[in-house]
């Protein structure tokens, strides 16, 4: 019984790190259609902010954060403004493009800091362990859950309940509607960009005390994120939510019986078949046609 | 129009089609009399070899539309096929007739794996470097276009499944070598004929690969299923109105493509005598897109001729020590920039300058041109 609970909270562990890698990847897919490969490079670069605001100017993680989020959306909205908005209707090519971005984001970091590891130091306040249903877990993970849903429910807020959200959805809907009623998709796309971009370096900062840091860490983050949102179904903030929970607890169950390469390797297959069968994902939006 | 004139532009229009794959495999055959030194020739044949790879990949991408980022797992399918054939041919002489390949010593390995033992037949292994490929892809292709995932999905489903058979790879290392991978091969043996990796024959071996895997992907391309796919590419639902299995026609040229790809993972073991995860890796399978995109997507001589350019330079200036560290910062750019600017890549640049140029001598062959484009589109 206690094994059970135990692979339980490793596997809600999992899945907030999946959320959290996974929610701006989301958005920028859901909003603007946007695969972005760059996602990984975004991760390690709030991953790098950490260890920088940490070693540099003794700042502890908790309060880093907040720069973290806006220096790594400044690069999404540079990234949106000179390289992804010229590419408007070619889907295909901003692939390509975001790819390119992220192996020059990676060569700088390599360049700027050199390639070995780096270690970020675990907030004080959060490194011990606490009880969970009886059983331990270490508050950094349980803080890291809470993280993950807060970032989740302020974003669902964001699209739902504010003027800058109603708009985007507005250009979802139907972006020349939406601009003869003087909405700039320009300007809403960008920002839109760098939240995506800014919630990915925040979940670089929030996962670089758990593994080590480094120019190529990115890489294997966007597989996996790229996975829950394909298993959620675009356009739904609840289905990533919901996917990442399922993926978590999914390779903690398998992870516990294998190793995690074998419950990498099931979890996909078990993906692609799905994917024959739900083709729009476990959860779609209701979308009006 | 007299019924006579549409097939003299098309023979026409064959003619200069064939003519850039003429030139290139000319060249490529000629090499070895202008450069005299084994190592050089061992490098070009590398790079060659990476050719036949982009090759392939324009097929699916270019032509199909399909943009797959896992290319590189069909290539390192191939690599293994003969690596692990040619890792069985050195057991006599590591650890006596009925043994082991020496990692599986090191790892206490008691038995030759399962799907090892087929591998002492080295026609098996030839058939098997092109096969697998192609059945895997068949098999990744159903579960995807049966179920109309396009775009975007596709590309992520190919990237994810590489990205997964890598990790087993490199886990399983008692039977796979893991990390290191299959080294210290024999030399490949055909009817007692031996190719060292820094021969002559190697050399043209790889040369009659890039003339063969051009031509069998141009005739692909100018075939009714290869002009079906093409169509595919552009109007999908138009080509299943008309009644076409869409499906399979993808499936079909993904499977080819993944054969190719195969049959360059084959070469590329014998000409770097190893095989290694990496040659299935994100790295890799990535710079076969850029290589792609570089040349031209949907240009077969394109494509073949952008990943020998490209490869050939970044292998040029990562021996320079000034450009070792920036040359992949110069790369992304590089990369950004065409994406931007030329999505056609370097051929479509050749093309659009061609054009102009011949627009000035002839105003007919503007007239050739919307002509070539109506038939195009089918």
């Amino acid at each position: 019984m206690d094994q059970f609970i135990e692979q339980i909270v490793t596997g809600l562990s999992i899945g907030s790190i999946l959320l959290l890698v996974a929610l701006g990847l989301s958005i920028i897919y859901g909003a603007m259609g946007i695969i972005n490969l760059a996602h990984g490079e975004f991760v390690m670069l709030g991953a790098y902010a950490a260890w920088l605001f940490q070693t540099k100017f003794g700042l502890s993680l908790l309060e880093s954060l907040v720069p973290i989020f806006l220096v790594v959306a400044l690069f999404g909205w540079v990234i949106e403004r000179y390289v992804l908005s010229l590419l408007n209707n070619r889907p295909l090519d901003t692939i390509l493009a975001t790819w390119g971005v992220g192996i020059m984001l990676q060569q700088a970091v390599r360049l700027a800091v050199g390639s070995e590891l780096r270690y970020v130091q675990l907030p004080p306040a959060l490194s011990d362990s606490m009880e969970v249903l009886g059983v331990p877990v270490s508050s950094y993970r349980v803080f890291l859950f809470f993280v993950a849903l807060a970032l989740f429910a302020l974003t669902w807020l964001l699209m739902n309940r504010t003027t800058i959200g109603m708009k985007l959805r507005a250009i979802i809907q139907d972006r020349s509607v939406a601009a003869s009623f003087g909405i700039n998709a320009r300007r809403v796309y960008a920002l839109t960009f760098a939240y995506g971009a800014g919630l990915a370096g925040l979940a670089g900062a929030l996962v670089s005390p758990l593994k080590s840091v480094s120019p190529e860490m990115g890489t294997g983050y966007v597989v996996d994120a790229f996975m829950v949102v394909v298993l959620g179904g675009v356009q739904s903030l609840a289905g990533t939510v919901a996917s990442a929970f399922i993926l978590g607890e999914l390779s903690g169950a398998i992870a516990f019986l294998q190793n995690d390469t074998v419950a990498k390797a099931i979890v996909l297959l078990a993906i692609v078949v799905l994917i024959r069968f739900r083709p729009q994902g476990l959860f779609t939006a209701r979308v009006r046609a | 129009m007299s019924s006579k004139l549409p097939t003299f532009l098309g023979l026409h229009r064959l003619t200069a089609q064939i003519a850039p794959i003429v030139v290139v495999c000319a060249l490529v055959f000629a090499l070895p009399l202008l450069l005299n030194n084994d190592f050089l020739l061992n490098k070009v044949a590398r790079y060659l070899v990476l050719g036949i790879l982009t090759v392939s990949l324009a097929l699916s991408w270019g032509y199909g539309g399909i943009l797959n980022l896992g290319q590189a797992m069909s290539f390192g399918l191939g690599s293994y096929a003969m690596a692990m054939a040619l890792k069985l041919k050195t057991i006599p002489v590591h650890t006596g007739s009925g043994g082991l390949p020496d990692f599986m010593v090191w790892n206490n390995v008691e038995r030759l794996p399962w799907f090892w033992v087929p591998f002492k037949s080295l026609t098996f292994a030839l058939v098997a470097g092109i096969a697998v490929p192609a059945l895997v892809a068949a098999a990744l292709g159903w579960f995807v276009f049966r179920s109309r995932v396009t775009g975007v999905y596709v590309a992520i489903i190919t990237l994810a499944t590489m990205v997964v058979l890598n990790l087993v790879i490199i886990d399983q290392q008692s039977y796979t070598g893991g990390f290191n991978g299959i080294t210290d091969l024999a030399q490949l043996e055909i009817f007692g004929f031996a190719f060292d990796a820094y021969g002559r024959a190697t050399y043209y071996l790889v040369a009659s690969c890039v003339a063969l895997s051009l031509v069998v992907a141009f005739a692909f391309t100018k075939s009714k299923a290869g002009l079906i796919v093409q169509a595919i590419r552009d109007h999908e639902s138009r080509v299943r109105y008309f009644g076409y299995d869409v499906a399979a026609y993808q499936i079909f040229v993904f499977a080819l493509s993944a054969a190719i790809a195969g049959l360059a993972g084959m070469l590329y073991t014998i000409v770097m005598e190893f095989a290694s995860p990496t040659f299935l890796g994100v790295p890799l399978s990535l710079s076969v897109v850029v290589w792609c995109a570089v040349g031209g997507r949907q240009s077969l001589v394109g494509a073949f001729l952008g990943a020998v350019l490209v490869a050939g330079m970044q292998g040029a200036l990562s021996e320079t020590a000034a450009f070792l560290e920036t040359w992949t910062l110069v790369m992304g750019a590089l990369f950004v920039l065409v994406v931007l600017f030329l999505p056609k890549g370097l051929a479509g640049l050749m093309h659009t300058l061609w054009q102009w140029l011949t627009r000035r001598r002839q105003p007919a062959s503007a007239m050739v041109q919307s002509l070539e484009q109506t038939e195009g589109r089918i």
